[in-house]
């Protein structure tokens, strides 16, 4: 019986050293996953702010000073745009063609 | 001297002691009294009550208070700030973004840091180094240095490792399109609340709610654990404006032009989607860069279009003429004799700039006579007049939930006098924003309808579809007018330099002086342009108005309608609109024979 106790013991004694060891590993990790979720909102924000850092360089004053500076381009207006237009029956049957 | 040896007498004696064995001991054979080791074990005991007591206190009676105080050493609570939300124009693209913009600040009973240090900190700070000392010695506790500074000043400024020098993580709002979008987006302060247009009209929406989180921190400030409940914060929702950025900034890009050209104060052009009554750009100059607030004066802040009320002048006449055709009075074709260009009504006289003799209804709104729109007038009732500007939105608030939108002046109808009607026909005495005229002109591009007017696009509208409005007039009305509206922009009209190539349009362009203080003022005029392309289905209306033009021109038609041209001409194509004008064309393909290919 002693024997028994004493093995009961030794069980004991590990499920407490294991106990301490995952609690330990629980905060280590929370901790980790913490981090990494500021990391996320941090990089989330770098991300908005590149975008919108884009945009600002893609804005219609800048290229269209670029396209007229660089480029030598200029605004299109109806007299050099070619219209072109969808016939209704053509579509039509274009839809029927497989 | 040598040490004298130890006498055999006392190594006797030790001896003797060391001989007396323990369990022969006499100090044994003396009895304790027995309530010694009793009063012992019950010292022990009653000890052991006392830790026991105090445990079950600490862990039952007491617990509350100790986990609480327990908590308060190593439980902290994290603010979990929500981000603003954007707004975005109708296709998407930023018009405002927030940006992570950190904050300085320092407890300057703990700074740290020597001469060379301060230097370089006041330099990234912007600052000389005795301002920076100023602003040290205001509170020994707590000091903003700078607030929303950009992300690398502030690496560098953690670089430098001065102690008692703190960061926050705080947001700023950018806007990539700047100026030219200025007057709608409105802008943040530093506490991230809207202060002006879409900023403060939406400040509910996008500004979301903050979250917080109870956590636990271990000695090296790690979180290592969840206490309770977490609210999650809620980020503030995306605006989709109505408003095309291309356009604004062309529009933008246009007025500042014509003020320029022109020396004018002052200019507004309003863009409206004449099917679905979406805003598609507002914009004013004198404008502003929202994210550079210094020195802004209020005449760039003003959002004209909205915010500045005139008399709207030749613009109300084809309403005069409308309602004639409408009620039944007149037809386009019907004759009003204007001559000798001069009428006199209880005593005053309405004149025309110069005499045109006999006119069709047409004509006096292609000519702009104002003695023909007093004729036509005349024959209404006040009532019937009040009630036809009401309907058209003059007088009262736009319903566009923008802030500083103003309502315009229209008087009562009952204090109208017989003058007073008569000036009214032309558009004196009472008095609009730009914005309440291009709103008033749905009622001629949608069919005789006045549309409800908006900033915002709408969810569960597909793009570009039809809304329905007020009907005010029948469609064949409106139709009637939009055709008198086009001869006003064709040869023999006031402005045809509004025409657009490509494009049929039609619209009516004003002129007046300035009012100032009770009167008039001499030479200073504001001219405008209201009008819609293309006349048989209109897709947009466009107003343009120019405060104080001197440059020599100063008529609508010269200065507001080249604009209007323009404007609408970028518009249509942006909007992929096809001409409906012959236009020669400019692209030459000729017809090459082909060389026959050898196979």
């Amino acid at each position: 019986m002693s024997r028994f106790n004493v093995l009961l013991l030794l069980v004991l004694l590990g499920c407490s050293v294991y106990l301490v060891r995952v609690s330990y590993d629980a905060r280590r990790l929370f901790t980790e996953l913490d981090r990494a979720r500021s990391e996320e909102r941090l990089l989330d924000s770098e991300h908005e702010r590149l975008k919108a850092e884009k945009q600002a360089q893609a804005t219609p004053l800048r290229v269209e000073k670029t396209a007229r500076d660089k480029l030598a381009m200029r605004t299109a207006t109806p007299a050099v745009t070619q219209y072109v237009m969808f016939a209704r029956g053509a579509s039509a049957a274009e839809g029927r063609t497989p | 001297m040598s040490r004298p040896n130890p006498s055999p007498k006392a190594k006797r004696g030790a001896t003797s002691v060391r001989s007396v064995r323990y369990s022969t001991s006499p100090l044994l054979a003396s009895r304790t009294p027995p309530w010694r080791s009793k009063f012992l074990v019950a010292l022990v005991g009653a000890s052991f009550c006392v830790l026991l007591g105090r445990a079950a206190y600490v862990q039952i009676v007491g617990s509350a208070f100790f986990l609480k105080q327990g908590e308060i050493r190593y439980g902290r609570t994290l603010d979990l700030p929500a981000s603003r939300g954007r707004i975005l124009d109708r296709s998407g693209l930023i018009l405002a973004s927030s940006v992570p913009a950190p904050s300085i600040w320092a407890i300057p009973k703990d700074l740290e840091g020597d001469k060379a240090q301060r230097a370089q900190l006041a330099r990234l700070l912007g600052m000389t180094p005795a301002e920076l000392a100023g602003r040290l010695d205001d509170n020994p506790n707590f000091v903003w240095l700078r607030r929303q500074i950009e992300e690398p000043v502030a690496k560098e400024v953690l670089a430098l490792g001065i102690k008692g020098i703190h960061q926050v993580r705080e947001y700023k709002r950018k806007y990539p399109e700047g100026e030219a979008a200025a007057h709608v987006v409105g802008f943040t302060n530093v506490e991230d609340r809207g202060q002006e247009g879409i900023e403060l009209a939406f400040q509910k929406d996008l500004a979301g709610r903050d979250g917080a989180r109870r956590v636990i921190k271990d000695r090296l400030g790690r979180v290592v654990e969840d206490v309770g409940d977490s609210v999650a914060p809620i980020d503030g929702r995306d605006i989709e404006l109505a408003v095309d950025s291309k356009v604004q900034f062309f529009a933008y890009q246009r007025i500042r032009d014509a003020v320029a050209e022109h020396k004018a104060k002052a200019g507004s052009v309003v863009v409206l989607d004449a099917q679905t009554g979406e805003v598609l750009a507002l914009s004013n100059f004198p404008s502003y860069a929202p994210s550079e607030r210094k020195n802004l004066s209020g005449a760039q802040l003003r959002n004209r279009a909205l915010t500045d009320t005139f008399e709207p002048g030749s613009t109300m006449k084809p309403f005069i003429a409308g309602w004639a055709m409408e009620s039944g009075r007149v037809t386009p074709n019907t004759i009003i004799q204007t001559s000798p260009g001069r009428m006199t009504l209880t005593g005053s006289t309405i004149t025309d700039s110069h005499p045109h003799g006999d006119l069709t209804v047409s004509q006096v709104i292609q000519k702009s006579s104002n003695v023909g729109a007093v004729r036509m007038a005349m024959t209404f009732q006040p009532r019937e007049m009040w009630e036809l500007y009401s309907a058209v939105g003059f007088g009262q608030k736009p319903q566009l939930g923008f802030p500083g939108a103003v309502t315009g002046r229209l008087r009562p109808y009952k204090t109208w006098r017989p003058i007073e009607q008569a000036t009214m026909s032309y558009g004196y005495g009472l008095s609009a924003s730009l914005f309440q005229i291009a709103h008033a002109y749905t009622v001629f591009a949608h069919d005789g309808e006045l549309i409800p007017v908006t900033m915002t696009k709408n969810p569960g509208v597909a793009p570009g579809t039809p809304v329905s409005g007020v009907r005010v007039l029948s469609p064949q009305t409106a139709q009637a007018v939009r055709e008198m509206l086009h001869l006003a922009t064709s040869a023999g009209g006031t402005a045809p330099k509004a025409q657009v190539m490509g494009y049929t349009v039609g619209g009516k362009s004003g002129t007046a002086y300035k009012q100032e203080g009770k009167g008039y003022a001499q030479k200073k005029y504001r001219a405008w342009f209201v009008g819609m392309a293309p006349i048989k289905n209109p897709r947009i209306i466009v107003a343009v108005m120019v405060d104080e033009p001197s440059a020599g021109k100063y008529y609508g038609g010269d200065v507001a309608a080249p604009v209007f041209s323009q404007v609408v001409q970028q518009t249509l194509r942006m909007m992929n609109v096809q001409p409906d004008l012959d236009v020669k064309p400019q692209i030459v393909a000729r017809e090459i024979p082909a060389e026959v290919e050898s196979f």
